[in-house]
């Protein structure tokens, strides 16, 4: 059954209260999360203050301020720092998203939150520390749609020829960056995260079933035909929600089941 | 079961025991259900308004023309799949111990077969003039 | 050539450090663009192949690669291989080799079909062929014609597109990853051949020793040695740094290009192909000024023509904005449309960074770190080379270098906006080809020396214990500092000098570095340290070679040599360390002045007019 609370050695305590940065003059206080697994401590959440003045506007500029003039331990993936490759994924107020696209005044935080901003990991994937979730699966998922155009023709000497309008129908479906913030939305992935594709998987599925260049159309449907991969999506919308790159995977899951009614009615 | 072990690799864990290749029947009966619910309902409140006040033998009455009869017969039937199919959902997102889920998943047809088959009786007797 | 030498093996939690063992025919090292390319090619080829990469292959900074992918196809009007390799070999500013060059424009359609079969969503033409924009450089008729539209676009996401589509063959191919492995040295023999890499295993901190008869650094270029650029946080140049310790040169490291328009504040990049289909920049007084510096190709004109022209109006008191030090740049005249359709992706980040409606407002840039001509010294085929007594063309073997990590060299002084793109295919296909040329699936590997692992076990140790007084973030921030203020856009002789005395004293303080992370799982602290290690080295023989090239060309300007100087200096710059006594040794190497084939001669050096 589903459990309704987190296993002892899980609980978050109250962590670390470091100093405010002398000389400042507006702060802003961030609460985040910190598991360490090299000790047996529970996580925690510390606080930390960020000098607005020397820091950049985004969240991601917040953390790095912090590793780089308090405390060198905080860790948290991050590249390219201009939301294209997907590394900072993290939960900032409750929501997901990516650091370094996400304002420091977008986040405000309400309730017991309010006026801080509160950063978690992506939920419901296990923590390898800090800000760094275990995305393994996620990836095999993503690798088990096979990503890839199939053909049996054979190849043209040059492109193989594709209309403007099928172009266009990948737009909106090519442009995800595996970042994670959908599937970690969905509730329907924490219940059933194990044989469930998630939207980020299905949208890539959706990319290459709809590709006017592959042939294996068929297949990649035989594949997804099953109550779990597929049919777990109960249409929660929170992926469209929360996709950085504004997509909306709902709708391509949506798409996968009327091709898949299609080929049966 | 297949072993959930850390040492399977992630893609044999993914994969599992691989596509069921159904899913689609039961999702678009799910929608067939919906829509034909949509119009027997509509139709069961009428007949139930029609009935506010009316006694006994008025009902019997109503309820022995084949119109009505055959129409909620299929509202009964539809209700029923349409409650089965729901309800397993349900069970397959929340119960995770398989034999749990299994037992779940047989109790909602019983259930279902069980509550379809007495409203059906009850409805067969009233029209058939019990 | 003994690199490594013994020491005594440090402690891990009281006993030796515990090291995994990896037999590999190839080890591939870094998952961007060429380095997946490689992987499928060693794959195909029946090679037993590992890619190891310290982050997810599709967080690779080629992801970020905007405009697109340079190929003589034709698909917009008639083009040649011919005129993109006289494009290119002019955009080096003749510093290019000239039979690699050939190697790369020859190849580069059928790279682009590859592609294109394995699924990148090209943008199409109403005739259903791959789209082709105008880029900075890419002319017709060697130089004579209209702007060439050279560059294949996937909208202004095309790095991102190719990226995910390698990394889908590579997943095709059932490639080894080794995702989130950190590699920290090379393992070099006595004889001087490459015998593999050492890594550390972010996830559990174990450590992993991969001998192969192949090694290929993939690792990109060191962005990160300046203090605004548009490469990722990642960029820091492992494999440059790796190959430095080994006792190899790096090859024109002076060279260090600057894409006009970073977002500015942000340094997020705004593809070039905003100026191909129609952008235009403007200075205080509203006025085009490309038209001025470069009369015929304007805004088009190759890169660092461009960022020196935008310098010298912020110079000359023509900047944008409250402190006038940047440009704008404009596509509120093109059809929101067009936009939409082609550049989707610069609309959000400038929307994201700037806070601008590119429909409505110019973008704030300026001219912004963006890709390192130089390198790890290579042939075409992909395989390092090194300088051995008076032979500038001695192989290494059992190493190779391809991407941006290496110097092939085709870039030359400024490499072209497209070119990248196509360089990692290309290259990254050549060495695949030559790994199955010359090394046999399974062939059995003699023992590594008994000092394989201690270099990088030294380092790592040093680097996990340090106790000094300065953090790595602070000393990171100086060497940025000093790199961008001395080593720039404009360089003389005097911020040279200085230059050269800061980063040296940077350099000197590594001794004095002080880390906080003492663990081993995902000690991002201790990565940081060993990146810096990295870049510090990279940028230290990039202040030197810059210092002591007396000219101007392609991206290396020097106010106080403004000429370029073909007699004295048509000539690579090779660099080595001793990363002990922290000095660093210059030579050079001469330029390939010979083509591959007959098909063309060879292209004479001329003045470079845009």
């Amino acid at each position: 059954m589903a459990e309704f609370n987190l296993p002892q050695n899980s609980r978050l305590v109250e962590g670390k209260a470091w100093p405010k940065p002398a000389g400042a003059s507006k702060l802003t206080e961030f609460k985040i999360y910190r598991w360490n697994p090299d000790d047996t401590e529970n996580p925690r959440t510390d606080t930390y203050f960020v000098d607005r003045e020397d820091c950049g506007p985004m969240v991601l500029d917040a953390l790095i301020w912090i590793k780089s003039k308090i405390d060198p331990t905080l860790t948290f993936r991050r590249s390219c720092r201009e939301g294209i490759c997907g590394s900072c994924a993290m939960n900032m107020d409750g929501k997901n998203g990516l650091a370094c696209t996400t304002g420091i005044d977008e986040c405000g935080g309400t309730g017991k939150n309010s006026g801080r901003v509160a950063i978690y990991p992506l939920p419901h994937m296990p923590v390898i520390k800090d800000l760094v979730p275990d995305l393994t699966r996620f990836y095999a998922q993503h690798a088990s749609i096979e990503p890839w155009l199939k053909t049996t023709s054979p190849a043209p000497e040059k492109e193989w020829a594709q209309e403007k309008g099928d172009r266009e129908k990948l737009d909106g479906l090519y442009e995800c960056i595996l970042c994670a913030c959908c599937s970690t939305s969905c509730p329907s992935y924490w219940w059933n995260g194990d044989r469930y594709l998630g939207p980020a998987a299905l949208l890539q599925a959706y990319r290459w079933l709809i590709d006017s260049r592959d042939e294996a159309t068929g297949e990649r449907l035989d594949n997804l035909e099953d109550p779990f991969r597929l049919y777990r999506c109960h249409t929660i919308m929170n992926c469209a929600n929360a996709c950085p790159k504004g997509l909306n995977p709902a709708k391509a899951i949506a798409e996968v089941k009327k091709m898949m009614v299609t080929r049966q009615v | 079961m297949l072993s959930e072990s850390s040492m399977r690799t992630p893609l044999a864990r993914v994969r599992g025991l691989g596509s069921a290749k159904s899913g689609t029947g039961h999702f678009w009966l799910q929608r067939v259900t919906a829509v034909a619910n949509v119009i027997l309902t509509i139709i069961f409140l009428g007949v139930v308004i029609a009935l506010v006040g009316k006694p006994y033998p008025a009902a019997i009455a109503l309820l022995s023309h084949p119109l009505v009869a055959i129409l909620m017969l299929l509202f009964v039937v539809s209700g029923a799949v349409h409650m089965r199919i729901g309800m397993q959902v349900v069970i397959e997102d929340y119960i995770h111990g398989e034999g749990a889920k299994i037992a779940a998943v047989m109790a909602n047809t019983f259930f279902a077969i069980a509550i379809g088959a007495a409203c059906v009786f009850a409805l067969l007797k009233l029209s058939f003039g019990g | 050539m003994a690199i490594t030498k013994s020491r005594s093996i440090p402690a891990y939690a009281g006993q030796a450090y515990p090291i995994t063992d990896h037999t590999f025919d190839v080890v591939v090292v870094g998952a961007g663009g060429a380095g997946l390319r490689a992987t499928v090619g060693c794959s195909q080829a029946g090679l037993r192949t590992a890619c190891i990469s310290k982050v997810f292959p599709t967080r690779s900074h080629t992801v970020a690669a905007q405009g697109g992918v340079a190929a003589s196809l034709g698909n917009m009007g008639k083009d040649t291989w011919q005129w993109h390799m006289y494009d290119t070999v002019k955009g080096s500013d003749w510093l290019g080799d000239q039979d690699a060059i050939e190697y790369l424009v020859r190849n580069a359609p059928a790279a682009v079909y590859e592609l294109e079969h394995w699924g990148v969503p090209f943008s199409r033409t109403e005739d259903g062929r791959i789209y082709q924009r105008p880029f900075g450089g890419m002319t017709t008729e060697f130089g004579e014609g209209p702007p060439a539209q050279r560059t294949c676009a996937a909208a202004d996401r095309t790095g991102h597109a190719m990226l995910h589509t390698l990394y889908g063959q590579a997943l095709r191919y059932n490639t080894e990853f080794f995702i989130e492995y950190f590699a920290i040295d090379l393992i070099m023999d006595d004889d001087g051949v490459c015998r593999g890499v050492i890594a550390l295993k972010l996830d559990d901190g174990t450590l992993h020793r991969f001998r192969s008869k192949m090694a290929i650094m993939a690792t990109g270029g060191y962005g990160r040695a300046y203090f605004s650029a548009t490469s990722a946080h990642t960029c820091t140049g492992d494999g440059g740094g790796m190959v430095l310790r080994a006792g190899l040169p790096l090859q024109d490291m002076e060279f260090v290009q600057f894409h006009p328009t970073g977002i500015y504040g942000a340094g997020c990049l705004i593809t070039e192909g905003a100026r191909g289909e129609g952008g235009y920049l403007t200075n205080s007084e509203g006025e085009r000024f490309m038209e001025r510096y470069a009369p015929s190709a304007k805004d088009l004109a190759s890169r660092d023509v461009v960022s020196r022209s935008m310098t010298m109006e912020i110079r000359g008191g023509r900047g944008v904005g409250k402190n006038k030090d940047h440009i704008y740049l404009h596509l509120d005249h093109l059809d929101p449309k067009i936009l939409h359709e082609r550049l989707p992706g610069i609309s959000e980040s400038a929307k994201i960074f700037a806070g601008v409606d590119v429909t409505r407002e110019p973008i704030p840039v300026l001219p912004t770190v963006h890709y390192n001509m130089g390198g790890i010294p290579t042939n075409f085929h992909g395989e390092v080379l090194t300088k051995v007594d008076g032979n500038p063309d001695t192989v290494v073997p059992g190493l190779m270098a391809i991407g941006e990590a290496a110097c092939v060299s085709v870039h030359g002084a400024n490499r072209l906006g497209s070119n990248s793109l196509i360089d990692l295919v290309v290259f990254g296909r050549a060495a695949g080809l030559r790994c199955a040329e010359i090394v046999t699936p399974g062939e059995k590997q003699p023992e590594l020396p008994a000092n394989s692992a201690d270099l990088a076990l030294t380092r790592l140790d040093k680097y996990r214990n340090a106790k000094g007084g300065t953090p790595t973030a602070d000393l990171r921030g100086r060497m940025q500092k000093t790199m961008q203020d001395n080593c720039a856009v404009y360089r003389t002789g005097e911020t040279l000098e200085e230059g050269h005395k800061q980063i040296h004293e940077v350099w000197a303080g590594i001794t004095d570095i002080g880390t906080t992370d003492r663990s081993l799982i995902w000690n991002s602290d201790l990565i940081e340290t060993l990146e810096f290690d990295n870049l510090i080295t990279q940028a230290v023989v990039t202040m030197d070679s810059a210092l002591n090239r007396p000219e101007s060309r392609g991206a290396h300007a020097r106010e106080d040599y403004p000429n370029r100087d073909d007699k004295d200096w048509m000539k690579h710059t090779l660099s080595w360390i001793d990363d002990e006594k922290r000095t660093v040794t210059l030579d050079d190497r001469p330029v390939h002045t010979y083509t591959l084939s007959n098909d063309i001669e060879y292209i004479k050096p001329k003045a470079r007019v845009y």
